[in-house]
């Protein structure tokens, strides 16, 4: 099977998948007692039956579950998510304008999760009966173990209000005046506090399965010969076994992307970091339908190409990967 | 999230399983602790509101006043309730979460990972294709939404938690079931002509059960961790009371009553801390290879 | 600030040389930015078509109003120069400032007036702002004369502040619906002394000093950043690190009570009458035992107000008595308080015919719609347990279900919070008045009729001598504290933090929702 069919058919099965995630949702908010004319009404500071008649003409609302339905695909198939009474702003829009600052997010805490992790795994890994292993073990667990927005708030309060080392909320500094790396930094002192939070929940997970996989890589054959060749101990770690223990590691990454989103969603609540979080959040108190439905869209979606990105990743580090499952 | 559960082939054992399994269980002096701890927490939760039969609900003295001082040994809250009673009561509730949610999970799990893994085939297909649908959902968007739709009541958390967190187990279950069913003593037993189900659940799932045991075992401390994150967003009961709840309404105080946060967040952590270990221990000695180590 | 109503019938642009000349103590800087706070994300930056403080703030400094009202609730000149009220009150003549122009460059007319009315009248939800506006004619580009059905006090009020935002008619009159309409977050062209920069969901609204406003010299400030920070927590810590220089409407009693300890930090509860904020307890008066007056005399009785003052509230909100917010012109202290009476409490639900059974009398819900209530309504179930009444609070974890609730009147009491917006007509007789008794209609929610009350308000609402009209309101307030269909019990702390470097901070009636052109940084 060449690679390219194989890649078509995952995408192919991707959307279909995708599709199958809008019906549920949109069965889901269809099913719930109010709509959102309930809200506008509510907004407007109450209306009367011809005004909400007209709000559930103007959304649609008073076709049958199934035209509706039919419309949102075809609108969605279009990349057209309809549009947010709430926010006064097209879903399509208001999504994207959000999404960056969830992704940094989110890939900056999964990084500084898998860095850190598997430098811990391979510490105790290298020592499985010392203090070491000990001290890695638990400060693994205290991440995995602590409500993540516990954690946040801990850290909110240790760092920005007692030692003043980083910045409250937001993104970034809209003040600061300078070039690239100036902004880049002030992100960064913004970032450095959420993304250790939402790192610390998976620090437990990486560092764990680097270790067992390391000692289990440790103890095979091959690594055997490569010390009886006379290879030394860290070239051995480092240059043979990382390399085989990595790609469990890396599936196990790619199967966290639902778990970040959603560990993402409260420690945005907690940085107010301006992201799909918070956006989703004020949507589901509001009932804003149209953006909820888009907001679980666009996470299937980014969960979907993590898994995707994920395969291709392990297809580098594992060449043998490549025809199986 | 799942947990990676280190599985290995398995080797016949001599000593009967069970007290093998505790021989290994024993060595891990940190599990054994952990164990020990969550019975201690455990007996609260059912028998501490008679202990100490405070009414979590009751203004029984001043707000904020702090651990410690005027007889209230962890403070009182915003309304001048006593936070020892909401903590002793937020146990069960917790507990109760955890446990249903899990109880959930490793039945939606088990059941669907072992029609997958045994009959293989369109079941399987169908099934998986299921499981991964469920695994593309953001869980925690998810649950706040069905929360928010169908209302806060502790059914529905508990149902909200289930729904989203049973695709590991079922992706264990199906990958045990896939490895046992070819192995000798199945095949003995279909050519002896058991029945499917007794097959599935009387000889396959008995000697699937490790991983799967280790994986509900951690799911209970992730679902009161799930619980604690949907309570602190509000999406909660307010009839009663629950560890993350207290977090979540206490929140505003943080910076000057912070003992009201902390408080409950360190019983969500240490609980869960002791789950994990546990979790450990279980999955080392029900974990036949690495016990050659 | 209980100051009569001054300056309805006439106003000249002599008082605007006094408004102005009041601040001239220490002379103020110019250029500067001043980074303010919001706590929650803003969602549409045109008052013309979207209530709330939260537009209200970006929307003052965007769009500007015929009047604007100093902190003694008189009317002072804003892109009105002078006004005119006929003698009948059935005529309001504008006469506009003749150098203003939107952002555009496009001036501001009469025209412009005419539309703005128009919109408003249409898409706002405040109908009662210009319902008895018939029609408003434009004999040249600087007079716009507003004809009235019936005299109308609350207009004037209602001329100011974020009521009546003067959009250009160039833009909102392309023919999209003003409600929806893209320009209302982006490319905004407005009339007031900021224009848009940016405005980013969840995270900012930035603006910057418009040079060609229509008042020279003016606004004092570059450029002001609103920053959009929802946890108060966090607030509270960037006020404190200085990240931020002032903020409004800061409303939790903990946080304030904490920022007023920091050294460089002013809290202050003035600024916020016309919003009028008040906190009660309704009650559905249609369902159960609340029909019974003494019920709801016996509840009252039962909810320790001074609890709620000292222990909730930490003495940050002051006591209110009833649907008029306590910094009105109209407020009246001689009503029934309500102190704290369990045996009085007792007696009247056994007069009612309540006795205890067993552990209780009889079982009610309570609802809230916004999670910043829940100790109150925590309160409440735990104090009317002492007089035998089981409460249940009902959880709606998204906002249309209470709503929903409130507007099907299926509820028995609900802790809400409510808005003044400035005259009685537009914020207060709504709860009383027996017309919005009507399900899907989100006022009223009591189900509260009383002939004499509609009679009061009809009266109120044309009467256009102050010292008759706040008699009336007299007699309105005492009749809806003597029946109850809401439990009044404190204002919404609403206050105002602001740091040393900030000058003339606003401070008026309508708190941040007002353009803050005469605002400086000290350095």
């Amino acid at each position: 099977m060449g690679i390219l069919r194989t890649i078509l058919l995952r995408v192919v099965y991707a959307i279909l998948l995708l599709v199958a995630v809008l019906v549920l949702n949109f069965l889901l908010m269809h099913l719930a007692p109010g709509d959102v004319a309930d809200t506008i009404s509510q907004s407007m500071g109450g209306a009367d039956q011809e005004i909400l008649d007209e709000i559930r003409v103007s959304y649609g609302l008073d076709q049958p579950f199934i035209v509706q339905l039919g419309r949102y695909i075809a609108n969605v198939a279009q990349f057209d998510l309809g549009y947010s009474f709430f926010y006064n702003q097209p879903v399509t829009k208001l999504i994207l304008e959000r999404l960056p600052a969830t992704l940094l997010l989110v890939i900056a805490a999964q990084i500084a999760a898998l860095i850190i992790g598997v430098v811990l795994g391979v510490i105790s890994a290298r020592k499985p009966n010392g203090l070491s292993n000990y001290v890695v073990t638990f400060l693994a667990l205290f991440g995995y173990s602590a409500p993540v927005f516990w954690t946040g708030i801990l850290l909110l309060i240790t760092f920005s209000l007692n030692v003043h080392w980083f910045p409250v909320a937001g993104m970034r500094d809209v003040t600061i005046e300078g070039g690239f790396w100036v902004h880049f930094i002030d992100v960064a002192r913004h970032l450095f506090l959420p993304a250790v939070t939402l790192g610390s929940i998976f620090l437990a997970l990486y560092s764990r399965l680097t270790r067992a996989s390391m000692m289990e890589v440790l103890g095979s054959d091959y690594v055997r010969t490569a010390k009886a060749k006379g290879l030394t101990s860290n070239q051995v770690v480092y240059k043979h076994a990382l390399k085989n223990a990595l790609s469990p590691v890396i599936t196990l990454a790619g199967l966290q992307f639902s778990a970040v989103l959603s560990g993402a969603v409260l420690v945005e609540a907690v940085f107010s970091w301006p992201g799909l979080g918070t956006l989703a959040f004020q949507s589901i108190i509001a009932r804003d339908t149209p953006t909820i439905l888009g907001i679980l869209f666009f996470s299937a979606l980014v969960v979907i190409i993590g898994n995707l990105l994920t395969d291709l990743a392990l297809r580098l580090v594992d060449p043998r990967v490549g025809g199986q499952k | 999230m799942t947990w990676p559960v280190i599985q290995e082939e398995e080797t016949p054992e001599a000593q009967h399983p069970f007290t093998e399994a505790w021989g290994m269980f024993r060595k891990n002096k940190s599990a054994v602790a952990a164990l020990g701890l969550l019975a201690l927490i455990t007996f609260g939760a059912i028998f501490g509101p008679y202990l100490y039969p405070t009414d979590p609900f009751e203004m029984v003295w001043m707000p904020f006043s702090p651990p410690g001082q005027e007889g209230f040994l962890l403070g009182t809250d915003y309304l001048g309730r006593d936070l020892l009673a909401m903590i002793i009561n937020g146990a069960k509730v917790s507990l109760m979460i955890g446990l249903s949610a899990a109880v959930m999970t490793v039945f939606i799990g088990v059941t669907v990972g072992a029609l997958a893994g045994f009959y293989r085939g369109v079941v399987e297909e169908v099934l998986m294709r299921i499981t991964e649908f469920f695994q593309v959902l953001p869980t925690l968007l998810f649950s706040m939404v069905l929360v928010a739709l169908f209302g806060a009541s502790l059914p529905m958390i508990t149902f909200a938690i289930g729904i989203v967190s049973w695709t590991a187990v079922a992706r264990i279950t199906r990958s045990e079931f896939l490895r046992i069913r070819e192995l000798e003593y199945v095949m003995a037993s279909r050519a002896s002509g058991a029945s499917n189900l007794n097959l599935m659940f009387g000889v396959i799932l008995p000697n699937a059960l490790p991983p799967i045991i280790v994986q509900s075992a951690l799911m209970v401390g992730s679902a009161i961790l799930f619980e604690a994150g949907l309570s602190f967003l509000g999406l909660t009961d307010p009839n009663v009371v629950s560890w993350g709840q207290i977090i979540g309404s206490n929140r505003q105080y943080i910076l000057d009553a912070g003992y009201t946060v902390t408080i409950p967040g360190v019983a969500i952590f240490v609980t869960v801390l002791a789950i994990s270990l546990v979790g450990d221990g279980l999955n080392d000695a029900l974990n036949p290879k690495l016990r050659q180590r | 600030m209980k100051h009569i109503l001054k300056g309805i019938v006439t106003g000249t642009a002599a008082a605007a040389v006094l408004a102005t000349g009041a601040i001239a103590e220490d002379s103020p800087r110019k250029g500067g930015t001043l980074i303010t706070v919001i706590a929650t994300n803003v969602r549409n930056l045109n008052p013309a078509v979207q209530s709330g403080i939260v537009t209200g703030y970006p929307g003052a400094q965007l769009f500007a109003a015929p009047l604007r009202y100093d902190e003694d609730w008189t009317p002072q000149p804003y892109l009105a120069k002078s006004w005119d009220v006929s003698e009948d009150g059935l005529t309001v003549t504008l006469n506009l400032v003749e150098n203003a122009v939107f952002h555009d460059g496009v001036p501001i007319t009469s025209e412009d007036v005419a539309f703005s009315v128009e919109t408003i009248k249409a898409h706002h939800p405040f109908k009662s702002m210009f319902a008895p506006v018939t029609s408003v004619d434009t004999p040249d580009e600087h007079t716009a004369v507003l004809t009235l059905s019936k005299p109308h006090p609350a207009l004037m009020l209602a001329m100011s502040g974020q009521l009546m935002a003067i959009i250009p008619k160039h833009i909102y009159g392309d023919g999209q619906n003003p409600k929806t309409h893209p320009r209302n977050t982006e490319n905004v062209v407005g009339s007031g002394p900021f224009k848009l920069v940016e405005y980013k969901s969840g995270e900012h609204v930035i603006l910057e000093r418009f040079d060609d406003f229509f008042i020279d010299g003016r606004p004092y400030l570059d450029k002001i950043v609103m920053r959009i920070i929802t946890d108060p927590a966090a607030r509270a810590i960037a006020y404190e690190n200085g990240e931020i220089h002032m903020g409004a409407f800061e409303s939790l009693p903990r946080i304030i009570n904490r920022l007023k300890k920091v050294d460089n930090l002013t809290v202050t509860d003035e600024g916020y009458g016309g919003i009028g904020p008040l906190d009660w307890l309704a009650m559905n008066t249609t369902k159960g035992p609340l029909k019974d007056v003494r019920v709801r005399k016996a509840i009252a009785y039962a909810v320790d107000k001074n609890f709620i003052h000292k222990a909730l509230m930490e003495g940050t909100a002051s006591n209110s008595l009833t649907g008029i917010h306590p910094d009105s012109p109209f407020y009246n202290t001689n009503v029934e308080g309500y102190d704290l009476d369990l045996d009085k409490s007792r007696a009247l639900l056994d007069e009612a015919g309540f006795p205890m059974k067993g552990d209780s009398r009889f079982n009610l819900t309570i609802d809230f719609g916004w999670p910043g209530v829940k100790p109150q309504v925590e309160y409440v179930k735990a104090a009317l347990k002492k007089v035998g009444i089981a409460v249940e609070v009902r959880a709606s974890a998204d906002f249309p279900t209470w709503a929903a609730r409130m507007g099907e009147m299926d509820y028995d009491m609900s802790w809400d919070t409510v808005f003044n917006w400035g005259d009685p007509v537009i914020g207060v007789h709504r709860t009383y008045s027996s017309s919005n008794i009507a399900k899907g209609v989100w006022s009223n929610t009591q189900g509260y009729a009383n002939a004499r009350v509609d009679e009061l308000m009809q009266m109120a609402a044309v009467e256009t001598d102050p010292a008759k009209r706040t008699a009336l309101y007299a007699e309105f307030q005492e009749i809806i504290a003597d029946e109850l269909p809401v439990y009044h019990t404190n204002t919404l702390p609403y206050h105002t933090v602001y740091n040393d470097n900030v000058g003339n901070p606003p401070l008026g009636i309508w708190g941040t929702s007002t353009p803050i052109d005469m605002t400086y940084l000290k350095n």
